[in-house]
């Protein structure tokens, strides 16, 4: 078996346990299926390219970018524990290079940021089914952003996760730097009407662009700007994978 | 066959000298002992020797690889015990021999056959089913050994395996260790702090001591050329309060008289003191009860070795 497969299966093996699923799915069905009709009355609304999105399809949809990075936490915390727990160091003084380590990472996320995707997408479909207008970008769109969100937000939390040795450190810092990401991002409300600096806030985060490519490919809205978001989400997600990948190259045993 | 070859190895960190131009030449099939004080290098050694590490200066070819060249290939033969736990947290015993074997792409049927056996002769059956997380030091370290043999290998690391061991255990893994060596003819390269334990397994020995390689040989090699003082133990029926006058002109050796009268002899002519001492006691009507020879351990040469080492003008 190739040498990044079996720590994929390693990785896919420590990491999935029922807590882990539980989260994954009840926490973004809360959102969905309670906030999501709850501020219905507060935001009856949005305006997404030429259509216009109840609240709970727009949030639901949102919901899958915000769960493709909430998944790739994992990352960090597998490299986390891995360092703590001198594993790290074991599985390099055996048959592995730490290009090995590297990539088996990324994709565990890619799997779990697909897996979270299409389980998201298939329990909101009830919710955004009268919006949604399948095409042929439909599937690619929704596979690149699991795909590139899986590695752009994964390499935040492996350098994270590289810089800190703490629990304490460690935790407070992903989940400061996850929860910015998470709420000042349109995943969970619409730019429009926002004060200005959050306005701003929300068009220089990451996961707002996610989102959008999200939206862009369930409800059918491909423009212009959401190429160059595209094309933004690459350029970054590559940027930080050299340097997580530079990090944990330069990790001291 | 020599498993191990280093030529001039060095390590530095910054201006710090840990390992200084050591030269090792290591045979394939047998215990190889590797002793040292704390901070001496010995796990610095092992990461260079594991492909862990690159050297700052010197060569290193380990199974007839040059690490340099091809550090994968060296690992993919290598098992290594550090000194550190390591473990998934989240894993049973039993699930962690098998993951580990299956990180080592050992097929099922054989992983599943080593686990057994592995949970036998490591005593871990009664606890198979517990958690990593649940484990005790001993028994956490038991499985981090035991797991390192679920793959083939011809040369294993393992550097200070018995802490936290009682003794029984550490006892069982020794004989395991002796048997494997004959079994499999593999190389094993062993730290510890415990002599005691180098001394029954180990077939050569290297001492080291601020990153210098300071003796290397055979246990009882070592024994005869560092071992140049013994003791002798004289212990006499009756005595007066005259024996120390008596004995006074008599280099090394101490009288005590309480609370038993005994004559220690330590020196590295002890043969001749003892002879002297016998004829003054003869003549003195003064009747011995015991007489013993205690043989000299590896501690002591260790001790030796070590101090002389720490000496200012070495």
């Amino acid at each position: 078996m190739n040498p990044i497969i079996r720590l994929v299966y390693r990785n896919l093996t420590i990491s999935i346990n029922p807590g882990f699923i539980i989260w994954q799915i009840l926490f973004p069905l809360i959102y969905i299926f309670v906030a999501g009709f709850a501020y219905t009355s507060l935001i009856e609304n949005v305006p997404f390219g030429n259509k216009d999105l109840s609240y709970p399809a727009f949030l639901a949809s949102g919901m899958i970018g915000f769960n493709i990075m909430n998944s790739t936490l994992i990352s960090g915390i597998i490299i986390w524990n891995d360092r703590r727990n001198g594993m790290f160091e074991q599985i390099m003084s055996g048959p592995y290079t730490r290009s090995d380590y590297i990539l088996s990472n990324i994709v565990t996320i890619g799997i779990i940021g697909l897996v979270s995707a299409a389980l998201i997408a298939a329990v909101g479909y009830p919710v955004f089914f009268e919006s949604v207008e399948f095409s042929i970008i439909t599937i690619p769109l929704l596979i690149f952003a699991s795909v590139v969100g899986a590695i752009l937000f994964g390499s935040i939390a492996s350098i994270i996760s590289t810089r800190l040795r703490s629990s304490e450190g460690f935790n407070v810092i992903i989940n400061t730097v996850f929860l910015f990401f998470a709420f000042a991002s349109t995943a969970f409300y619409p730019a429009q009407g926002a004060p200005q600096p959050l306005a701003i806030a929300f068009y220089i985060n990451p996961l707002s662009y996610l989102v959008d490519i999200v939206r862009a490919g369930i409800f059918g809205q491909m423009t212009d700007f959401v190429i160059m978001e595209m094309i933004f989400l690459i350029v970054l997600a590559s940027a930080l994978f050299v340097i997580a990948t530079k990090l944990l190259t330069k990790l001291d045993f | 066959m020599l498993c191990i070859q280093t030529s001039n190895l060095t390590k530095k960190y910054g201006s710090s000298l840990a390992v200084d131009k050591i030269d090792l030449e290591i045979k394939s099939g047998q215990v190889f002992g590797f002793l040292g004080p704390n901070g001496a290098g010995k796990s610095t050694v092992i990461k260079l020797l594991t492909t862990l590490m690159s050297p700052t200066e010197g060569h290193l070819t380990v199974l007839g690889i040059d690490a340099a060249k091809s550090p994968l290939e060296i690992r993919k033969k290598i098992g290594v015990v550090l000194q550190q736990p390591s473990y998934e947290m989240s894993l049973s015993v039993e699930n962690a021999l098998d993951k580990y074997g299956m990180m080592w792409d050992v097929d099922k049927k054989t992983r599943k056959k080593r686990t057994e056996e592995l949970l036998t002769s490591f005593g871990l059956q009664d606890i198979r089913k517990k958690k990593n997380d649940d484990l005790s030091i001993g028994q956490r370290r038991r499985v981090q050994v035991a797991r390192e043999f679920m793959h083939d290998m011809e040369l294993l690391f393992l550097d200070e395996p018995t802490v936290g061991l009682d003794p029984s255990a550490r006892r069982e893994l020794l004989d395991f260790l002796k048997k494997q060596v004959q079994k499999t003819g593999m190389t094993i390269f062993y730290t510890t702090h415990v002599l005691s334990e180098a001394e029954y397994l180990c077939d050569n020995i290297a001492i080291i001591n601020k990153g210098k390689i300071l003796a290397v040989d055979s246990p009882n090699e070592l024994k005869n050329r560092f071992g140049h003082e013994k003791t002798i133990k004289i212990n006499l029926t009756k005595t007066s309060s005259s024996l120390s006058d008596l004995l006074s002109d008599i280099p090394d050796c101490k009288v005590e008289l309480e609370p038993e009268p005994i004559i220690t002899i330590n020196s590295s002519n002890s043969e001749v003191v003892l002879m002297n001492i016998l004829k003054i006691l003869n003549q003195n009507n003064i009747t011995i009860n015991d007489l013993s020879a205690i043989p000299t351990n590896l501690e002591e040469i260790f001790l030796k070795v070590v101090s002389d080492s720490n000496e200012p003008d070495n």
